[in-house]
């Protein structure tokens, strides 16, 4: 018992083991970590990931696993060392992550945040779109816009964005150096004084709810002017971007008529901050098939999947593949497993799931989920 | 019994006399009186089936009857004239020892008498290659020569570009008709047609999906008439009337937009409109163009601007594939100065 017992410590505390790279701070990843996993040191990661933005499986995996690794890949030190060497005062740059279901896009994206983080930029982050247009819980709350004619507020979704922001971002405000530029009058008795902190944005929105949609405009429109006059940095990072250019919505009115994108206030504000107009950031948004219904799931490419609105309006962009595991990551993968007893059996039996899963990263964690 | 002595008694007369007594009493019992006169010792057998009576003799009918036409063929005949058209199989016409008919495993199949199997399947007994060779020397007649010019298929497509598929049917039923052999289909190579740049992309547009980019040919079929002339001339009639509505120009075609385009031209394209505010963003010296001052700007001032409108435009008319997305992500880098992609 003793000796079961203290094999599994050793296993949990594999840190020397070939697939893991110390180096923990994604700033200072480069080729030489590709194909490694490093760990997420867990509060940082309750801080950036607690309110979404890890897919579901990879945190049932992560609570499997007792940690957080994230494999070091290509694309996501390319997107690194592209943002670092762009020139900040530039319009903000476009990337767009594409690839087939389940290559990693989403966590490519959580290692970039991790970076951004790491890096002190202001993170707005989205974790999946189609959580606001495309899911429909009993407690969807939908309501006509009150301050701009015939748009649709989410007004649950917009608070619980904003609490996600707050935690993501929370030492920048606490610091309380950014400041809004002018006031925003929502009632009789309720303003935003000129000056006061972004903080105090984003508090009135969580605890007026009724409020939220249009104070993310507002906030969006100052993270803009901020980062123009250069008091702050942003990274803006939007996970399933295509969902804003899908012909439709699940949603319906009350009078049961259908609801298109354009028509959700939070598109709108989205699709302003992810034009190019505004400088000193980096804009990361990814096409995913999962993002649309599976009959329009044809291709994985961008152009496909955002229609031609959406590649005109983030055209130019930086395509970014996020592709299969190349063979030295599966083998990093696969030594992963096995530390961590995800994967036991006969060496040959790499070979084999190389074969059954095509490298495709998330197939090779389910198929191996019973092994 | 009283009579039987008093019979007695009179010893004088003769058994026949007694027998003429017994007559009163029964009359088959005289007749086997007299059977008894012969054997009286035998048992009498009573036949109640009476099987002696029904058995019949098997009559055997000696017949002339001749051998078997199959027989009595000679091997050097002339097979034409025995089978000189398409006919039901029958036995004692084919002098072949045929067997056809599904039996148990080891017993052989039942021979060709008698056999409905035979009968059943189509045969070609009537298209034996001497019988195709005698008919094809009788036509040779009617024949001219292929032209020696048409010696290639180029040859035969550079001077006949239309091309007229129809199908005849052969029957073996009462009525020699079939309702298929009506349907007509012409097929031309969109390329030999005189069509210049505007009329050719109406006449695709016009004829829809009866044409296939991929072979450039024009497919068009008709079936509507109830005979194949009159299928003829329809899509004689169609091809002409297309090729003529293709070179007209109509009023409303200057309204065509750039989502009617059938290319893209990336000059009319929002994207050469975003290339354009991003580059007089960088240069801080942004401010509203009219549209054709932006479809006039020059590109060559931006620095990568040709190479990424080429990757834009092979993007949109070519589809999207990985080697056009890539093309296209480094042409963007470009213009936007980044680093290229690391290849690993």
């Amino acid at each position: 018992m003793l000796s079961r017992s203290w094999r599994h410590l050793c296993r949990r505390y594999s840190q020397a083991a070939t697939f893991r790279t110390a180096e923990l701070s994604p700033a200072q990843h480069n080729e030489k970590q590709e194909g490694l996993f490093y760990t997420l040191n867990p509060d940082l990661c309750k801080q950036l990931f607690g309110h979404g933005g890890l897919p579901k499986s990879f945190k049932q995996q992560t609570k499997t696993f007792t940690e957080t690794a994230i494999m070091v890949r290509q694309p996501a030190l390319d997107l690194i060392n592209c943002i670092r060497s762009s020139d900040m005062s530039q319009p903000a740059i476009r990337y767009v992550l594409y690839g087939e279901k389940g290559t990693g896009k989403s966590i490519t994206m959580a290692h970039l945040l991790h970076y951004a983080h790491e890096e002190g930029f202001l993170i707005v982050h989205v974790p999946w779109v189609s959580e606001w247009l495309r899911r429909l819980p009993r407690h969807k709350e939908m309501v006509n816009s009150p301050t701009r004619e015939g748009f649709v507020d989410l007004p649950i979704d917009a608070a619980a964005w904003l609490i996600h922001f707050k935690s993501q971002n929370q030492t920048l405000l606490k610091s309380n150096d950014l400041k809004i530029s002018k006031e925003y009058v929502w009632s009789k008795r309720e303003k935003t004084e000129e000056g006061s902190p972004l903080s105090a944005l984003v508090e009135h929105g969580i605890t007026r709810v009724k409020y939220a949609c249009d104070v993310i405009d507002a906030l969006i429109d100052e993270i803009k002017i901020l980062s123009n006059n250069k008091q702050c940095k942003t990274f803006v990072a939007i996970d399933g971007f295509n969902s804003f250019f899908y012909p439709l919505t699940r949603l319906n009115t009350p009078t049961k008529r259908k609801v298109t994108p354009e028509e959700v206030s939070l598109t709108t504000t989205f699709l302003k901050l992810t034009t190019n107009d505004w400088t000193n950031g980096a804009i990361v948004v990814s096409a995913d098939q999962l993002a649309v219904p599976d009959a329009n799931q044809e291709s994985h490419f961008p152009r496909y999947l955002l229609y031609k609105k959406g590649f005109e309006h983030l055209d130019p962009f930086v395509p970014i593949k996020v592709g299969r595991y190349s063979d030295k990551e599966f083998l990093s993968c696969a030594e992963y497993y096995r530390d961590r007893l995800w994967l036991r059996g006969p060496p040959e039996m790499e070979t084999e799931l190389k074969f059954t899963s095509a490298c495709n990263p998330y197939r090779f964690m389910e198929q191996c989920a019973p092994l | 019994m009283s009579l039987f002595i008093r019979n007695y008694k009179l010893n004088s007369l003769a058994a026949g006399y007694n027998a003429k007594l017994w007559r009163l009493n029964s009359t088959t019992a005289d007749s086997a009186l007299k059977k008894n006169d012969e054997d009286e010792e035998e048992f009498r057998v009573l036949d109640i089936l009476k099987k002696k009576d029904r058995i019949q003799r098997r009559i055997i009918r000696r017949t002339d009857m001749q051998p078997d036409r199959a027989d009595r063929m000679a091997p050097n005949q002339n097979w034409g004239n025995v089978w000189p058209g398409p006919k039901t199989f029958h036995p004692s016409s084919v002098p072949l020892p045929l067997r056809q008919g599904y039996v148990p495993k080891g017993q052989a199949p039942p021979g060709k008498k008698a056999n409905a199997e035979l009968m059943k399947i189509p045969n070609f007994l009537h298209l034996t290659p001497p019988v195709i060779k005698s008919q094809c020397e009788a036509i040779k007649q009617y024949c001219t020569e292929w032209p020696s010019l048409l010696n290639s298929e180029e040859a035969i497509e550079k001077h006949y570009p239309v091309e007229i598929i129809t199908s005849d049917y052969c029957h073996a039923s009462p009525s020699i008709r079939n309702p298929l052999a009506r349907i007509v289909t012409l097929r031309i190579k969109l390329s030999s047609l005189n069509l210049d740049k505007h009329s050719k992309d109406k006449f695709i547009r016009l004829v829809g999906d009866r044409y296939d980019k991929e072979t450039d040919l024009v497919t068009i079929t008709a079936d509507r008439c109830p005979a194949r002339a009159q299928n003829l001339d329809y899509v004689n009639y169609l091809l002409t009337a297309c090729y003529h509505e293709a070179w007209n120009i109509e009023e409303w075609e200057k309204d065509k937009t750039e989502d009617d385009m059938e290319y893209y031209d990336w000059n009319n394209n929002a994207s050469k409109k975003s290339l354009v505010n991003w580059h007089l963003r960088t240069k801080n010296e942004l401010r509203t163009l009219t549209d054709e001052e932006y479809k006039s700007f020059d590109i060559s001032v931006i620095e990568g601007g040709e190479e990424y409108k080429n990757a834009v435009s092979s993007l949109m008319n070519d589809g999207e594939s990985d080697a056009t997305l890539k093309k296209y992500g480094e042409a963007v880098r470009k213009v936007l100065g980044l680093p290229e992609k690391k290849v690993m």
